[in-house]
């Protein structure tokens, strides 16, 4: 098995254009359609008004700044009007002591998400303000930070199901999306080796060697696992650590997720091998699953906004739902080890099915 | 040391194989003759466990290989007919590979890389990348990956197909030093019967899944033993002429190739005499005559009806 495994790698390292491709291609897509730092959220051209000084108006676009939702920058007046007027931006804002108002050319969906915000966070800070005014206490806003660590409170929402209620974070979606429907394409590309193997003669060769046959068969998944894995992992320590996505503080519990979808796909991938005869088909079938997957599976846009029956029906045999779903579930939800337990599950499930399967087909093919 | 009873192989319901019996003595070298499509590979898949017979046996020392393949597998090589070769490694790389899946390391591995490489006289090009060989260096590394383990037995699928006569006459030297001075068994399969005239003691002829004839080449010649085989080249083709030749009585299958007529005629015949006749009423002028004892092509042709690259 560790020959037939290094032998792998030894071909990878004469011909590494394909895999590397899609790990480029990864990382293309999810920064050019994610952003790729925080200063790339959305900008709001600031300014203030004239009874504010220049302390004052810098002390609350700091403290807009510091919820990282929007980049709000302090301009001039007439500057911002005039983004505004010529349409270079949608909306500006206009500070005042306690107040805001914002200032639009023509009415945009953005500025509810904005409004939201502000009234949000101007409500908090006025409120602060005014009970410090009628304390002595000059540690009183430590003393409210400390004490909002634990809450004497909490309130959590839940729909009628059960579930999360939707969360949508842009960056991750994308980065979730895109690392594990590229991973299909390095994984079933790289699986296509047994065929080829097949098809030029050399599996005869292993056959007839002392090497057992799931000594063969492991050799090859073992590569196609390993390869399909380092290249998630790698996009999102990538994108964790240099792009400066949240990816959250459980990255074990991705990495799990992370091996459980790479098994699913390199067992589903065993089953396109026993199906095929010639290497050529696969160029033709991989995209189309792959895409296929991606898009009824939720890598492409969140399966939380499709209503279609007959896709959401479909979606639950596909591993990148679970795989995502799963992904999602530890970076945005913060859900237990109980409700990942699911989609893990399932993705093992298939992945033993799959694998059965494929071996079983690859058999037939080879030894009749 | 190698036999084979009664092997059967039906695809889909078509027989690919069917009652296949023969035999390899150690030491021996043996050919598979026949044309495209008569069930030599399919024979040789067999008997080296790659496929599983409908029906019959494969017994090496006398013991079934059919559920046990290991001991059979440990002492055979087999050089395949495509080019069995990682192309993006080199020749080197190739081997330390194949030696390695035989449980082969350090310096065992190293000394039988270079043997082999030695064999194939390809010491100097070992480092290089096999897809940039030439057709001829691909088949040696191809037979040399075969050679790794030191097999007793040697099947080869017709190892010398599409390369140049240079390549091919040194990979013939090289199976006929293999058998006649290390005493290696060898099964040989092709379509060209000079190469199995030259390397083969004895013959085994298959077509449309039987093996129609076996024995020495010499007792195969002797089926053709009294007869002739004659070759009329004449200035160019004459269709009249050919037609009018295939029904002198006593000739038998005659063949134009090119501007000539081959044919088979009894021993001692004296129809060549009318042929001279028939020539001059035609004005064909004939420029040579040739009259030779059968090869192992015409035993072929006598045999099959066709001949070997049809």
């Amino acid at each position: 098995m560790k020959s037939v495994f290094s032998l792998q790698w030894q071909r990878f390292r004469r011909t590494p254009a394909m895999v590397l491709s899609f790990f480029a291609m990864t990382i293309l897509f999810v920064a050019m359609m994610a952003g790729n730092n925080p200063a790339e959220r959305a900008p709001v051209l600031t300014y203030a008004d004239g009874s504010m000084t220049e302390q004052q108006a810098a002390e609350w676009v700091e403290l807009l700044n510091a919820k990282e939702e929007f980049s709000f920058q302090l301009v001039k007046e007439a500057e911002a009007r005039k983004a505004v007027s010529s349409g270079d931006a949608t909306l500006a804002l206009y500070m005042m002591e306690a107040d805001y108002r914002l200032v639009l050319a023509a009415d945009d969906m953005s500025r509810f998400v904005l409004e939201a915000f502000l009234d949000r966070t101007y409500r908090e800070e006025l409120r602060l303000r005014q009970m410090e005014s009628q304390t002595a206490d000059a540690g009183f806003r430590e003393r409210v930070a400390t004490v909002m660590k634990e809450p004497a409170l909490r309130v959590e929402t839940s729909t009628l199901e059960g579930t999360d209620l939707f969360q949508y974070d842009n960056q991750l979606q994308l980065l979730f999306g895109m690392s594990l429907f590229f991973s299909v394409y390095t994984i079933m590309f790289s699986l296509t080796k047994i065929v080829e193997e097949k098809k030029y003669g050399t599996w005869n060769r292993l056959i007839l060697s002392p090497l057992g046959k799931w000594e063969i068969y492991l050799g090859h998944l073992t590569y196609s696992f390993v390869i399909g894995f380092a290249q998630i992992v790698l996009v999102f320590l990538l994108f964790r650590y240099v792009f400066g996505f949240n990816l959250g503080d459980r990255f074990a519990a991705m990495l799990l997720i992370t091996a459980c979808y790479t098994f699913a796909i390199v067992a589903l991938s065993m089953i396109i091998m026993g199906l095929v005869s010639r290497p050529q088909q696969l160029q033709a079938i991989v995209p189309i699953l792959a895409t296929g997957m991606a898009m009824i599976g939720g890598a492409f846009w969140p399966i939380e906004i499709v209503r279609n029956p007959f896709l959401l029906a479909v979606s639950k045999i596909l591993p990148i739902t679970y795989g995502l779903d799963a992904l999602k579930g530890v970076a945005i939800y913060n859900r237990s080890w109980q409700e990942l337990a699911e989609p893990i599950s399932i993705m093992l499930l298939f992945g033993v099915v799959c694998m059965g399967i494929g071996i079983n087909l690859m058999e037939r093919r080879s030894y009749q | 040391m190698l036999e084979t009873e009664e092997l059967k192989k039906v695809f889909k319901g078509k027989i690919a194989v069917e009652g296949a019996n023969l035999y390899l003595d150690k030491g021996e070298s043996v050919g598979l003759l026949g044309p495209n499509g008569a069930g030599k590979s399919t024979t040789i898949s067999m008997i080296s466990t790659l496929l599983k017979p409908s029906s019959g046996d494969v017994r090496l020392y006398g013991k079934s290989v059919i559920k046990n393949p290991g001991k059979m597998r440990q002492v055979l090589g087999v050089v395949p007919q495509e080019i069995a070769l990682y192309g993006e490694l080199t020749a080197y790389e190739n081997l330390k590979f194949f030696g390695r899946i035989y449980g082969l390391s350090g310096k065992d591995l190293e000394i039988s890389i270079q043997r082999v490489l030695e064999l194939v006289g390809l010491v100097d090009r070992q480092k290089e990348i096999v897809k940039t060989y030439s057709g001829g260096m691909k088949r040696r590394v191809n037979i040399a990956a075969a050679m790794m383990h030191e097999p007793e037995v040697i099947i080869m699928d017709e190892p010398t197909v599409g390369i140049d006569p240079q390549s091919r006459s040194h990979i013939l030297e090289m199976v006929r030093q293999l058998n006649q001075e290390k005493g290696l068994t060898v099964l040989y399969t092709s379509h060209y019967m000079e190469e199995v005239e030259r390397l083969c003691d004895r013959v085994y002829v298959m077509d449309h899944g039987r093996i129609i004839a076996s024995g020495t080449k010499e007792e195969l010649k002797s089926i053709l033993s009294s007869e002739e085989t004659v070759w009329m080249e004449l200035d160019r083709p004459y269709p009249e002429f050919f037609k009018e030749l295939q029904s002198f009585d006593g000739i038998r299958q005659a063949a134009e190739i090119g501007k000539g007529i081959n044919f088979i005629v009894p021993k001692g015949s004296r129809v060549l005499g009318n042929l001279f006749q028939a020539a001059e009423r035609h004005r064909a002028q004939i420029v040579n005559v040739t009259v030779q004892t059968p090869t192992l092509e015409d035993v072929f042709l006598h045999l099959t009806g066709r001949k070997l690259r049809d």
